[in-house]
């Protein structure tokens, strides 16, 4: 994998409501002098790192369109920039790759899945004849990143009478705690000639991936995810006490 | 995921499109009210315009296989395509639910 790093490029801010503090910590990581405070179509055509303050759809197609290596929405509340420095600190600014961070309460109900692998195309990584499994696999680590990671909410809730609404009635409260909803997803693709690698991060307490089922369990009501996941992509490899979901992709 | 619900004399036709995933615990409740209304002998499930299932989708078909065995009704699944249909058959759904083409 070619690791050389990239020329450094514009450190673009979206708008211009973030913290000049935070603006600057940010580019010192990334060792950029510099930043151009846009928040108009004004931008340049690429940037090395693009901040948004509250991310949709659009928005997020719109950064990716500015050929960002990170993409970063920072939430409500504005009082966490410690935190998301955190994380920024496992993600080396390596090419070709390109790392999306957004909050639980986006991240739910975005189809982030298609996002991301609409973004791994329109950057030549990803081709149509792999996508369905790529997409499939990177759709069941972000369901429970958010489910079961950052929302804490275990399958077993489903395993009772009346469990699919005890389930969506915990969905809702979860979503509803600001503080959990702030709770961030992490997605970071990096890829080469013969493989892509998806690592899908969540801020949850973790869980013991070899309890996860390996096959098909007849009419369980869960644990298929994993299994697709297993099936579908090349390696599966989780980390981090279960917060951390690696997927390596043979192209 | 939306859907719409036709009533025949023995029968409740519910038509999925769309993406049927682990965000939709609500619709389906809503397609199990619907069952519960409409009290019939059998219940189709047509999915030949559904899109995208994920495994929690899956885990909800059984759920309503399991709602309709409750009610001595008959669930159907119809005309699941593509990546729907490869899902299925990847989780071997059809070894539990009625699946016709």
């Amino acid at each position: 994998m070619d690791t050389t790093p990239s020329p450094l490029r514009p450190f673009c801010v979206m708008r211009d409501r973030i913290p000049a503090d935070m603006t600057a910590r940010v580019a010192a990581r990334f060792d950029v002098s510099g930043f151009d405070a846009v928040d108009d179509g004004s931008a340049a055509a690429w940037a090395e790192a693009l901040l948004v303050e509250r991310a949709d759809r659009d928005r997020l197609r719109e950064a990716f369109h500015r050929n960002p290596f990170l993409t970063v929405e920072l939430g409500e509340g504005g009082d966490e920039p410690a935190a998301l420095m955190e994380d920024w600190s496992g993600a080396p600014a390596v090419e070709p790759g390109f790392y999306l961070s957004l909050t639980t309460g986006t991240a739910y109900g975005l189809q982030c899945a298609v996002l991301v692998c609409d973004e791994l195309t329109r950057r030549g990584a990803l081709t149509a004849e792999h996508r369905p499994n790529v997409e499939m696999c990177l759709h069941e680590a972000i369901a429970n990143a958010i489910v079961h990671g950052n929302l804490g909410i275990s399958s077993a809730a489903k395993n009772q009478p009346d469990g699919y609404r005890v389930f969506g009635q915990m969905l809702r409260d979860r979503l509803g705690d600001p503080d959990i909803k702030r709770r961030r997803i992490d997605i970071f693709c990096r890829w080469n000639a013969s493989t892509i690698a998806v690592a899908v991060v969540d801020q949850g307490s973790g869980f013991d991936s070899a309890t996860t089922a390996s096959a098909t369990d007849g009419k369980a009501r869960s644990g298929r995810g994993f299994v697709f996941m297993r099936a579908l992509a090349s390696r599966v490899a989780v980390t981090d006490g279960g917060r951390c979901t690696v997927l390596h992709f043979d192209v | 995921m939306e859907f719409q619900s036709r009533s025949t004399p023995d029968a409740l036709e519910v038509r999925l499109a769309g993406r049927l995933e682990f965000t939709d615990h609500d619709r389906l409740r809503d397609i199990i009210d619907a069952l519960e209304g409409a009290k019939p002998r059998r219940f189709v499930l047509d999915l030949s315009t559904l899109e995208f299932i994920d495994s929690a989708g899956l885990g909800m078909l059984l759920i309503l296989q399991e709602e309709a065995e409750q009610r001595n009704v008959k669930m159907i699944v119809s005309g699941p395509q593509g990546d729907v249909k490869r899902s299925i058959d990847l989780a071997k759904i059809g070894e539990i639910v009625t699946i016709e083409p």
